[in-house]
């Protein structure tokens, strides 16, 4: 009678060397492996074929001379350089943070309100957050479009409504044609859309925090907007810091609303990065400029994407 | 504890409701409004445009901007190509999305983990980056000014948004669920199939939505690739109505109106699956 080591080892000396291959690679490649790599298969090729090398090519392309229909010439970093000392792409740098800064902080304010309201004592309450989140479904386009004719300088309903209804104007404003209310006026339009992002998320988020601590609060004596400091604010946090970070880099890289609204104008005071990129892409051909431009900014994004995937990460993991 | 409401308190949770209503009321006209005055300049004639009477209300009511729009534009062209861009897309990006979700959010195999951060950065990369080079490849493959060309590019933004989505919700379901099943005697792909899917039919619903609505709205690639007139999607041709005279808006509201029908219509009879997939998408607490 054999020991049972001895069986076993008998019994391994059988085993094919084919499975004997199945278990090692099982063991280095998980479990899974087989499903898992044939599942994941078509993400990987998407990844690498549509995000993976176009940027790649983008980076080699920023550091060439290129023009559309011709090969490119390799000149470093001078795109770069150039561009850093250019007062036109200077000012656009400065108009796409206040673009940025300005929309996505009012964005956090309204979006705020919506939430709160949408929480209060109010009939039909789910009704109304259908209904208010309505901006954010909406083609963005047709809503750029939309607001173009709102504002139109003779016949658009803001200046009928100012002058003849409010009577607060005595004549109308040219809001997309003039400097100084140009910027406001597709700031506005990128809150009317984006607003009802934030709202629904923090309301998500608002619902998820548990009624008793509300209750605890209110019999230690917090009052409504201490309750609203250190009860709703610190259960939304996490949510309150992707919905930020994600409006950021949205609003960073929209080009739908400025392009049909001012296409940067008047005079480049509307003229952001992405507008700028495609102009000088599409309009003055210069594929390899036009990519430095996309691309200067990439050390700031890259650094918001990784926090925003860690915190995205985060909220998962909960 | 027993609280008794006194008048005072009834006074200022009346207050509280009424600041409440008027605060709601102020954020509906903000946001219907635009829509109102669409709908309205869609249906108001020439003349009515020109003199500002009868500002909000269409008098007379006419359809000559919606005949325009049908008989002297390629708008039906572009609703059609809207349609073929959107729906290939959405099927695509379900398809490949819903396979590869459940492999990151189950399966144990070297780099899921890999894998899982690079679909959420891929997430996060903005078109306005990727277009020019995207631009560059489709037209070396030959599809530029095709219909095509945009479908193969546009799994760039849906495949990693809804993958990331149904990740959320295949985490959602209870693992027992499928071992349960595997005891029984399935394999892993028929516990797949058989269990799980059934149970993401949901998510499946809203991430395929948010996919067909992303496609439909898109405007950026189809502006670049797209040049044949006839090829045109709904934003990029809608677009191209903008010419500076007073008899463009009328049609291109009417344009407006139907472009954004579809979605509307879809969101209003899914808004439950919409706003539940829009708050797990981005956000999860």
């Amino acid at each position: 009678m054999a020991t049972p080591a001895a069986q076993l080892r008998a019994k391994a000396a059988l085993i094919q060397p084919r499975a004997r291959l199945e278990v090692t690679l099982r063991r280095v490649l998980g479990p899974d492996y087989r499903m898992g790599f044939l599942f994941v298969a078509p993400i990987v090729v998407l990844v690498l074929a549509l995000v993976a090398y176009p940027f790649c090519y983008a980076v080699y392309l920023s550091m060439t001379r290129k023009y559309v229909g011709m090969a490119p010439v390799w000149v470093g970093f001078e795109n770069y350089v150039r561009l850093t000392y250019d007062g036109f792409f200077q000012r656009a740098v400065v108009n796409s943070f206040v673009f940025t800064f300005a929309s996505v902080g009012i964005k956090l304010i309204l979006g705020m309100g919506m939430a709160l309201v949408l929480t209060s004592k109010i009939r039909f309450r789910s009704f109304w957050t259908g209904v208010l989140l309505i901006p954010w479904v909406a083609p963005t386009v047709v809503s750029a479009l939309n607001f173009l004719w709102i504002f139109d300088y003779s016949l658009g309903v803001l200046n009928y409504l100012l002058v003849h209804v409010f009577g607060i104007l005595n004549r109308g404003v040219g809001w997309l044609s003039e400097p100084n209310t140009a910027m406001s006026s597709v700031i506005g339009v990128n809150v009317w859309r984006g607003f009802p992002f934030f709202g629904i998320s923090f309301l998500a988020g608002m619902k998820a925090i548990p009624g008793e601590l509300y209750e605890a609060a209110a019999v230690d004596g917090a009052t409504p907007l201490q309750r609203f400091r250190y009860v709703t604010i610190p259960g939304i946090r996490n949510i309150l810091m992707i919905v930020v970070l994600l409006s950021t880099i949205w609003t960073f890289n929209d080009f739908a609303i400025i392009y049909i609204l001012t296409k940067g104008g008047p005079g480049g005071a509307t003229m952001v990065l992405p507008v700028l990129t495609y102009e000088i892409a599409f309009g003055a051909q210069r594929l390899g400029e036009a990519i430095a431009v996309a691309l200067y900014m990439l050390p700031p994004l890259a650094f918001v994407i990784i926090v925003l995937s860690n915190y995205m990460r985060k909220g998962r993991a909960r | 504890m027993i609280v008794r409401k006194g008048r005072s308190t009834v006074q200022i949770e009346r207050t509280q409701s009424a600041v409440s209503y008027a605060i709601l009321i102020t954020f509906l006209l903000f946001v219907i409004f635009p829509f109102y005055w669409m709908i309205v300049t869609s249906f108001k004639g020439e003349t009515q445009m020109r003199s500002l009477v009868s500002m909000f209300w269409p008098s007379p009511f006419v359809s000559e901007n919606y005949d325009h729009l049908f008989a002297k534009t390629e708008f039906v062209s572009w609703y059609k190509n809207s349609i073929i861009v959107s729906v290939s897309s959405t099927f695509l990006a379900t398809a490949v999305g819903t396979l590869g979700a459940y492999a990151l959010a189950r399966l144990k195999f070297l780099g899921r983990a890999f894998m899982a951060s690079t679909v959420l950065i891929t997430y996060l990369v903005p078109p306005s980056i990727l277009f020019i080079p995207l631009y560059a490849q489709i037209r070396n493959l030959g599809m530029a000014d095709s219909l095509t060309g945009l479908i193969a590019a546009y799994p760039s933004f849906t495949v990693p948004f809804v993958t990331w989505l149904l990740m959320g919700y295949f985490e959602s379901i209870p693992v027992e669920l499928e071992e349960s099943a595997m005891i029984d005697g399935a394999t892993r792909f028929g516990a797949f199939r058989r269990v799980i899917l059934p149970l993401a039919a949901p998510g499946l619903l809203a991430s395929g939505l948010y996919a067909f609505t992303q496609a439909w709205n898109e405007f950026l690639y189809a502006l670049v690739f797209i040049t044949n007139v006839r090829l045109r999607t709904l934003p990029v041709g809608l677009s191209t109505f903008i010419t500076g005279d007073v008899y463009g808006w009328g049609y291109l509201m009417a344009g407006a109106v139907l472009t954004t029908l579809p979605v509307i219509a879809a969101y209003i009879y899914l808004q439950k699956y919409m706003v539940e997939g829009l708050t797990a998408g981005s956000v999860k607490g």
